[in-house]
């Protein structure tokens, strides 16, 4: 195979989610979206107009964005450290407690912390940061701890001290694994934003929440796509941003 | 190991006793300067702070010294015996903590209108977070066989058994809790059939998908895509989507099926659930080596008996793993379908998002997460027990 083809075939699940996030980016505008819903048999009234979508997909990137910097940062972070010789002992005692963080949803964080926090943006992104940080954690430990000892041994042998190994080897040999556990923790971002609507928070989850509550059919079909279109096209740019790491897969 | 460790024996004998001065100072800083209880004229009212000591009294005390014999057994003690009594000295600093927090909450209520409420602080949660987590570690330090699951029943069984008596009747919770008994229990329930509905549908799913040999790279991009698709999104999705087959086909209402519902709700659910049940069983069909399946096949195995003999019980760890996964996964979402009209604890959660109050989303909460946690430990349990089984 040559290297064409096989540079095609890296491209194109990239490729694929974008095109699909443009055809559901589509599909929220508010003519193409009145026409699904009388398509569907129910009547399109008060479709939200294509400002109004721009402005919550706006806040909505915003809120996810800000949670998948402090996520990336603190979860890269730790995991990082919790790989060092002296954190060793602790590694059962973080692996429960990622398990149990794991357990309690985000709809439950962001309830948990309304009383705390008050309405809107804060909770969710409390609920963002606890729910994506422990994910981010095992699988930056476990990317790192997957890199053959050999390697990190012919390292030391050559000199590096710690850091280096770290910064030289450790690091771009873990990266492509770090990248996948990086594309969860934007999913889970975009989801977790979109579940901020339920306390307040103003995003596209927010006319899906509003349009069942109120049966407007044509507000919760855009929110709908337009939620699930910013997914896709995150997910596309971080696969297509990235692909020169993860192409270093030996 | 132990030689590894003994150029730096000064340091690990000092650190665990580090940890514990400083764990057990956090508890005693909890205890006496964060709010244990907070006292409000009613329900939703906002209320005022009584920290730890003022509302255990001398509990507070015993408490403390039973967390401090408790950290200091399992910091300095080498022994299994050593860190198996702190396992004990620590549930029982968790009743009395639990009892003391009961007598505090009715003490303040004296004098006050029926209204008034004492719910539990911040204090309270960090308080058990604390010895929740000095628990956890005592028992992986006392090594002893089911030792964790034995400490966790019998602190659910007494916090039952207290709860019977009465002790947390002052409690908020507990008031909030017998108000609405009913519809808690019913929405537990619920929220099991709307989980384990979407279990089995999945698996089927994966069941059905796995056979074919071609067609796999589609199966993994289509379900690997749901997995981008937001929870919040893909109801919308299935309640819109239902909305038009109920219209194309009129006659499914009078099955009971409606836009609205448990159906829309189990749908979306099973298509997350589906990935990791169809992953893992193409993992643990594919668990044993090709020297383990000629050899079956020299035995005359057929492919039947080969696939109930030898693949799915090599495979069974990784096919345990991955429902146990699913489920969890099942027991979160299930929260949301409650936005969809479906019931479940959701709704108890999003009835107190609605009204502000506190109390009603805990209670829907704390069965939503002691669930998933039990989804999680018992399946655990099952996935390790699977693996010694098959391979010791």
């Amino acid at each position: 195979m040559g290297t064409r083809d096989r540079k095609r075939l890296r491209m194109s699940p990239a490729l694929g989610f974008a095109l699909t996030g443009l055809a559901l980016a589509a599909a929220s505008h508010p003519a193409i979206a009145a026409w699904i819903t009388e398509a569907l048999g129910e009547p399109a009234r008060r479709p939200l107009a294509v400002g109004r979508l721009l402005e919550l997909a706006r806040a909505h990137l915003v809120l996810a964005g800000t949670g998948l910097a402090l996520v990336a940062v603190l979860g890269i972070g730790l995991g990082i450290l919790v790989t060092r010789r002296f954190a060793e002992p602790w590694r059962p005692a973080i692996d429960g407690l990622a398990a149990a963080a794991q357990a309690v949803p985000p709809v439950v964080v962001v309830a948990l912390a309304l009383p705390v926090l008050g309405f809107g943006g804060p909770p969710t992104l409390l609920a963002l940061v606890a729910y994506g940080i422990m994910p981010v954690l095992r699988g930056t430990a476990g990317a790192i701890a997957g890199v053959p000892p050999d390697i990190r041994e012919a390292g030391r042998a050559i000199g590096l001290n710690r850091l280096q190994i770290l910064w030289r080897i450790e690091l771009p040999l873990a990266a492509p694994d770090i990248v996948e556990t990086l594309r969860t923790a934007l999913v889970l971002a975009i989801a977790t934003a979109a579940v901020g609507a339920l306390a307040g928070a103003s995003t596209l989850g927010t006319p899906i929440v509003a349009g069942l509550q109120n049966q407007n059919t044509v507000a919760m079909l855009q929110g709908t796509a337009a939620t699930a279109a910013l997914a896709f096209l995150a997910d596309a740019a971080l696969l297509a941003g990235v692909g020169r790491w993860r192409s270093t897969r030996p | 190991m132990a030689s590894l460790r003994q150029g730096r024996a000064h340091l690990s004998d000092i650190r665990p006793l580090l940890a514990a001065t400083a764990w057990l100072g956090a508890l005693v800083l909890v205890l006496t300067h964060l709010p244990l209880l907070s006292v409000a004229e009613n329900r939703l009212a906002l209320g005022h702070p009584v920290t730890g000591l003022a509302a255990l009294g001398t509990t507070g005390l015993v408490v403390l010294s039973l967390a401090a014999g408790a950290i200091g057994l399992t910091a300095a003690s080498r022994r299994r015996a050593g860190a198996a009594a702190a396992v004990l000295l620590l549930i029982l600093a968790t009743l009395l903590l639990g009892q003391g927090l009961g007598r505090g909450a009715a003490l303040s209520l004296v004098g006050l209108p029926p209204a008034a409420r004492a719910s539990l602080g911040s204090g309270c949660w960090l308080a058990l977070a604390l010895l929740g987590g000095a628990l956890g570690l005592a028992v992986r330090r006392a090594r002893i066989p089911g030792l964790g699951l034995a400490a966790g029943v019998l602190l659910s069984l007494a916090v039952a058994a207290m709860g019977h008596a009465g002790a947390f009747d002052a409690l908020s919770l507990a008031v909030e809790y017998a108000a609405r008994r009913g519809t808690v229990n019913a929405a537990i329930g619920e929220h099991l059939a709307l989980a384990g509905a979407a279990l089995v549908l999945a698996g089927l799913l994966a069941v059905g998908l796995s056979p074919a040999s071609r067609g796999q790279g589609l199966v993994a991009l289509v379900l690997g895509g749901l997995q981008v698709v937001p929870a919040v999104a893909l109801l919308g999705a299935m309640v819109a989507a239902t909305a038009a087959l109920l219209r194309a086909v009129p006659a499914l209402r009078d099955l009971g099926l409606s836009a609205l519902g448990p159906v829309p709700a189990v749908v979306a659910i099973a298509a997350y659930l589906a990935l990791p049940l169809w992953r893992g069983l193409a993992l643990a069909l594919r668990a044993p080596d090709a020297d383990t399946l000629l050899a079956a096949e020299a035995l005359g195995l057929s492919r039947r008996q080969i696939l109930a003999r030898i693949r799915l019980p090599i495979g069974a760890p990784i096919l345990v793993g991955a429902v146990r996964v699913a489920a969890v996964q099942g027991l979160g979402l299930a929260t949301l379908g409650a936005l969809v009209g479906a019931g479940g604890l959701g709704r108890i959660v999003f009835d107190g998002m609605a009204q502000f109050a506190p109390d009603l989303m805990l209670l829907g909460a704390i069965p939503v997460v002691a669930l998933s946690l039990l989804a999680e430990r018992g399946l655990g349990r099952l996935e390790a027990a699977a693996r010694r089984r098959w391979h010791a």
